[in-house]
């Protein structure tokens, strides 16, 4: 819901993506998204590629951000451009181009490597959960899901899956939960093998 | 109290002041139970930043999508993009053809994931086309015709209260799912556990017209076969039901997997799923899949793995037929198989 016209400093930004405001993140979506299009096109990506790219640069800036801690010390376009054309390079790289990137850097550089390290650290464990998940199967998943993120009580929880009150529920959770950590804390769980199905 | 709920507590901030004093006086004096708290609250952690990461995401493309349309291209690109496009679209349409061609086959090899994941996005785009399944019946005629299933494989009675069990993969991202055989005709089933790691999935029949009278003749061994000892297995490898025979050849799959099974009998794309019987015909797997580049070699999932699995995924809710007696035992194989077969159905998946 960005209004047509909303005018926002940097720290303005900053400040709404701390407490998580959707206008102004919506509005600091909308603002940046041409310029790491422009890099990502001039250097032989899709528009998809770049969709692709800007919203990983807005999820480094949006995890940074809410770090106490955060500071920026350069313009927020800087900022984005960089953590974009980081990430842009290492894509590039992994499908194995080699050419450099075309430079576009009238607005400076900053350095930001140590954001890009944090996000990178978060992604693997958000990948890790992902993979534990999806190997757990149902109802365990959405069981487990509904007690440690939706924070739904034992009572509703048996009433949803139909068990026969809490303490049933809850021993189901117990099991599920167990084997939830079984794949999370083994490193080879999600090991597929070559077998045709 | 368990740990676990002793921890849940903990972090939801529901103990006692007096529990709460035990509970960091443990954590500071026990260290296996830090360090079970601490993976604790890793694994809760990654649990959120997970679901936050999917929020985020989705909020992210309803912005882009409000902001810049799905399709829009804000600047012009030159025809690369075009032909990049076009390129995709031609994987789609091979993909197609491999489904309908293959059938049930589908690859787990790492390098050809992401084929798997195209399958999946494709499974979606057949949807509009799959409406017409039920329809296709001809006024007057009492054969119903039906559309062609995007994915088909075996399937085989659990106990004698409808559920039946089959392999995860192929009714993973199903829209809806038939199973059929000569005695009773073609039904709905429904998804009711599943289990991708051991590649497992029970369905249910609700047609208690269906299942009223079911006397499953078989059940699940606890125990792990021998090397060598005779088995054979029912399938629907095809449209019609299908024998084969041979030996357990090993007690572990494929990279040593011990969940698992090889056997000496040649199984084919739409075997999966289906019931891996010793010689008294009592059930010790089912059919997952078959190496790559390797006849006659096949792998099944161990029936004491598949008794653990559900008994954990229900809640003990769903039981296992489990006789202690072979019911099957001593009879002649031709017989067996024609007992079997009323409990062993075709899946076809939408």
């Amino acid at each position: 819901m960005s209004k047509p016209n909303m005018q926002l400093s940097d720290s303005q930004f900053l400040q709404g993506l701390r407490v998580g405001n959707n206008e102004v993140l919506a509005a600091l979506y909308k603002k940046y998204y041409n310029i790491v299009l422009k890099l990502v096109v001039n250097n032989s990506g899709t528009s998809d590629a770049a969709k692709d790219i800007y919203q990983e640069t807005i999820i480094v800036l949006y995890e940074n951000a809410r770090k106490p801690a955060f500071e920026l010390n350069c313009q927020l376009q800087t900022y984005i451009y960089s953590v974009a054309k980081r990430l842009w390079l290492k894509q590039l790289k992994k499908n194995g181009h080699t050419f450099l990137i075309r430079e576009d850097d009238e607005g400076g550089i900053a350095d930001v490597t140590e954001d890009i390290a944090l996000h990178q650290q978060k992604e693997n464990d958000i990948e890790k959960a992902a993979k534990s998940l999806e190997s757990l199967g149902e109802p365990c998943a959405t069981l487990i899901k509904d007690f440690y993120v939706k924070k739904l009580s034992m009572d509703e929880i048996a009433e949803k899956f139909g068990y026969t009150n809490a303490d049933n529920a809850k021993n189901q959770k117990y099991k599920c939960l167990q084997r939830l950590k079984k794949n999370f804390f083994d490193k080879n769980t999600v090991e597929q093998s070559e077998i045709e199905k | 109290m368990r740990n676990v709920d002793l921890f849940d507590n903990y972090l939801n901030g529901t103990l006692s002041a007096e529990e709460k004093t035990n509970f960091e006086i443990q954590l500071n004096s026990d260290e296996v139970f830090a360090k079970a708290f601490n993976e604790h609250k890793e694994l809760i952690a990654a649990l959120n930043l997970h679901n936050q990461s999917l929020e985020l995401k989705a909020k992210l493309n309803s912005i882009h999508e409000k902001e810049f349309g799905n399709d829009a291209k804000v600047i012009s690109i030159s025809k690369k993009e075009k032909v990049k496009h076009f390129g995709r679209t031609a994987l789609v349409a091979a993909c197609t053809a491999f489904v309908v061609v293959m059938g049930a086959i589908a690859y787990v090899n790492q390098g050809v994931r992401n084929t798997t994941s195209q399958i999946t996005e494709l499974g979606l785009k057949l949807k509009a086309s799959n409406e017409g399944i039920v329809e296709g019946i001809k006024e007057g005629s009492r054969n119903p015709v039906y559309a062609p299933a995007n994915m088909e494989g075996s399937a085989f009675a659990l106990n004698n209260e409808g559920y039946i069990i089959t392999s995860f993969h192929i009714v993973n991202g199903s829209d809806s799912v038939f199973v059929q055989n000569n005695n009773m005709g073609r039904t709905v089933a429904k998804v009711v556990l599943t289990d991708p790691k051991l590649d497992l999935a029970v369905l249910k029949i609700d047609n208690k017209a269906i299942t009223k009278n079911w006397q499953v003749p078989f059940s699940f061994s606890a125990k792990t076969t021998d090397i060598a000892e005779k088995v054979f297995t029912l399938g629907y490898p095809r449209k019609d039901f299908v024998y084969g025979e041979g030996n357990l050849s090993s007690q572990s799959g494929f990279s040593n997997d011990t969940c698992m099974y090889q056997i000496s009998i040649p199984v084919n794309p739409g075997n999966s799923g289906g019931p891996l019987l010793d010689e008294q015909g009592s059930v010790i797997g089912v059919i997952r899949g078959k190496i790559t580049d390797a006849e006659a070699t096949g792998f099944a999932v161990k029936s004491r793995e598949i008794i653990k699995a559900i008994s954990i995924l229900s809640n003990d809710s769903i039981h296992v037929a489990n006789s202690k007696k072979p019911m099957l035992k001593g009879v002649k194989r031709t017989e067996q198989v024609k007992r079997i077969n009323p409990y062993v159905f075709n899946v076809l998946v939408y």
